[in-house]
C-alpha cells in the first residue's frame, strides 16, 4: 500500500499540468487531481494487474473532467472572461500574446482533440500509451492529433507567418 | 506536406522514433523546405503549450493531494462507516427485541380488533342469505346450546331477547384463526321489520383488551365486549343504545356471575 502511495505521490505533478491544462483554473484543476487520487485510493483492490499505475491514473482524470463537464453543460456552463476565445485574432506582439492566443486557441478545440493533444506535447506521452489512455486505436489517436494542429494552426492565424524555430 | 506524412512528422516533433527513423525524417526536412515548415510551426505550438502550463508541474504540491493523507482520510472515512453501520445493527437489534418482549401486548391490542372485524364480517355474510341464514335453526335451543358449547369448550346458553324485540333465529360455528382455541359461535335474531342483529362469541381470549368497545362500520354498528368468560361483539344496524341494551341483557344471561356489563359511553 505505502509502495503504491509512493507511486501515486510520483504522478501528481503530471496530474496537475495536465488538469490545469484542460480546466485552465487551478482550483477546479486541483480538485479533479484530488478526486482522481481518491479514485484510485479507493479502487486499489481493482487494480491490481501489476500494470504501470500512470496511465491508469490519466485516464481516471480524463474521464473525471469529462464527467465534470457534463455536469456542468446539464446545470449551465460557469465561464471564465479570461477563458472566452477570440477567433482568429492575430498576434500584434509575437512573444507574450502569441501564448495567450494559443491558449485560447486550446479551449475551443473539440475535447477528444484537445485531450489527445495534451497528453502527447505537454506530458511527452508515448502514442501507444496515450492510446491506451483515451481509450482509442492508435489510428484514432494519430488523426485527433493531426485536427487539433491544423486546427490551432488556424485559430492563431500562424498559416503564412514566418516560421522561427523557437529554443525549448 | 509533399514526401514526408504527416504522421511521420508528428511522430518525429513528438519524439516517437527510433534514431534510425529520426535520421531518417532530418534528411528528408533538409531538402523539404515545405514540410521544414510545417515542423516548425507544429514545434512552435508544442513549445508554447510547454510554456503555458509545464510550471503548473513544478509548483509545490498542496498537502491535500498528498496520497497518503487522502489515504488516511479514506481509511477514517470506512472505520466511520463502520461504526454508523454497526450502531445501525445496534438500535435496530434493540428495536426488535423491545418488539419481541412487548410482542403479547401488541397481539392483545391487535387481538380485540381482529375479533371485531371478524364479527362484522360474519355479520355482513350471513345476514344477507335469507334461508340459510343460519347452520342450525333457533328451535333446536337445546341442541345448538349443547353442541357450541362443545365446540368453544364453554357454556353457552342462547340468550333470549324477546323483550327486546327480537326473536332467535339460529346459530352456526364459525373459524376464529385469531384466538387459542380457533372457534367462534355466531347467533343471530331477528325483530318484527326484519332487521338482524347477530352476537360472535368467543371463549375469553385470555389477553387484556379493553371490557367495551365500539366500531362503525358503515351502516353497522359493533358493540364488542369481553369479560372473564366470554367475548362477544354484536353487530347490528341498532344505534349505539339500542345494541347497549341488548349487550346488557346477553350479559347477564350468559354470565350471570360475572359482574354487569360495562356501558358504554362515547366520550
Amino acid at each position: 500500500m505505502v509502495d503504491f502511495l509512493d507511486e501515486l505521490e510520483a504522478n501528481v505533478p503530471a496530474l496537475r499540468r495536465y488538469a490545469r491544462a484542460l480546466t485552465r483554473n487551478i482550483d477546479r484543476a486541483d480538485d479533479l487531481v484530488q478526486d482522481c487520487l481518491e479514485r484510485a485510493i479507493s479502487r486499489r483492490g481493482l487494480f491490481r494487474s501489476g500494470g504501470p499505475v500512470r496511465p491508469w491514473l490519466f485516464t481516471i482524470l480524463t474521464n473525471l473532467h469529462r464527467n465534470a463537464l457534463r455536469t456542468e453543460r446539464r446545470h449551465g456552463p460557469t465561464v471564465d472572461m479570461d477563458t472566452l476565445p477570440e477567433l482568429g485574432t492575430p498576434a500584434p506582439q509575437p512573444a507574450h500574446m502569441a501564448l495567450n492566443e494559443i491558449a485560447r486557441a486550446i479551449d475551443t478545440l473539440p475535447l477528444d482533440q484537445k485531450e489527445a493533444l495534451l497528453l502527447v506535447t505537454l506530458e511527452g506521452t508515448p502514442y501507444a500509451e496515450a492510446a491506451a489512455i483515451l481509450q482509442i486505436p492508435l489510428g484514432t489517436l494519430m488523426s485527433r492529433l493531426g485536427r487539433a494542429r491544423s486546427a490551432l494552426r488556424q485559430l492563431t492565424g500562424a498559416t503564412h507567418e514566418p516560421h522561427l524555430r523557437t529554443v525549448k | 506536406m509533399s514526401e514526408i506524412d504527416r504522421d511521420s512528422l508528428m511522430a518525429y516533433l513528438d519524439n516517437q522514433l527510433g534514431p534510425d527513423d529520426r535520421a531518417e525524417i532530418e534528411r528528408q526536412l533538409a531538402t523539404d523546405p515545405e514540410a521544414a515548415t510545417e515542423a516548425a510551426l507544429m514545434q512552435r505550438q508544442a513549445d508554447a503549450i510547454r510554456t503555458l502550463y509545464g510550471p503548473a508541474a513544478t509548483e509545490p504540491v498542496p498537502s491535500r493531494l498528498s496520497p497518503h493523507r487522502l489515504a488516511l482520510a479514506a481509511q477514517r472515512r470506512r472505520w466511520q462507516g463502520l461504526a454508523r453501520a454497526a450502531m445501525i445493527v445496534g438500535v435496530l437489534g434493540i428495536g426488535m427485541a423491545a418488539g419481541w418482549l412487548l410482542r403479547p401486548w401488541a397481539d392483545n391490542l391487535a387481538l380485540y380488533n381482529r375479533l371485531i372485524a371478524d364479527a362484522v364480517s360474519a355479520h355482513t355474510v350471513f345476514v344477507a342469505e335469507g334461508r340459510h341464514a343460519v347452520e342450525v335453526a333457533g328451535e333446536e335451543t337445546d341442541h345448538l346450546s349443547s353442541w357450541l358449547s362443545n365446540r368453544l369448550g364453554t357454556g353457552l346458553a342462547m340468550p333470549d331477547l324477546a323483550t327486546a324485540g327480537f326473536s332467535f333465529l339460529g346459530g352456526r360455528l364459525l373459524p376464529a384463526p385469531a384466538i387459542p382455541g380457533g372457534r367462534a359461535a355466531q347467533l343471530m335474531y331477528e325483530d318484527d321489520t326484519g332487521q338482524r342483529v347477530t352476537l360472535y362469541i368467543t371463549p375469553k381470549t385470555g389477553v387484556d383488551g379493553p371490557n367495551l368497545e365500539l366500531v362503525r362500520f358503515g351502516s353497522d354498528n359493533a358493540l364488542y365486549w369481553a369479560n372473564a368468560i366470554i367475548t362477544c361483539t354484536i353487530v347490528g344496524p341498532q344505534p349505539v343504545d339500542a345494541l347497549q341494551a341488548l349487550a346488557d341483557s346477553v350479559f347477564s344471561q350468559l354470565t350471570p356471575a360475572a359482574a354487569p356489563a360495562p356501558v358504554y359511553r362515547e366520550l
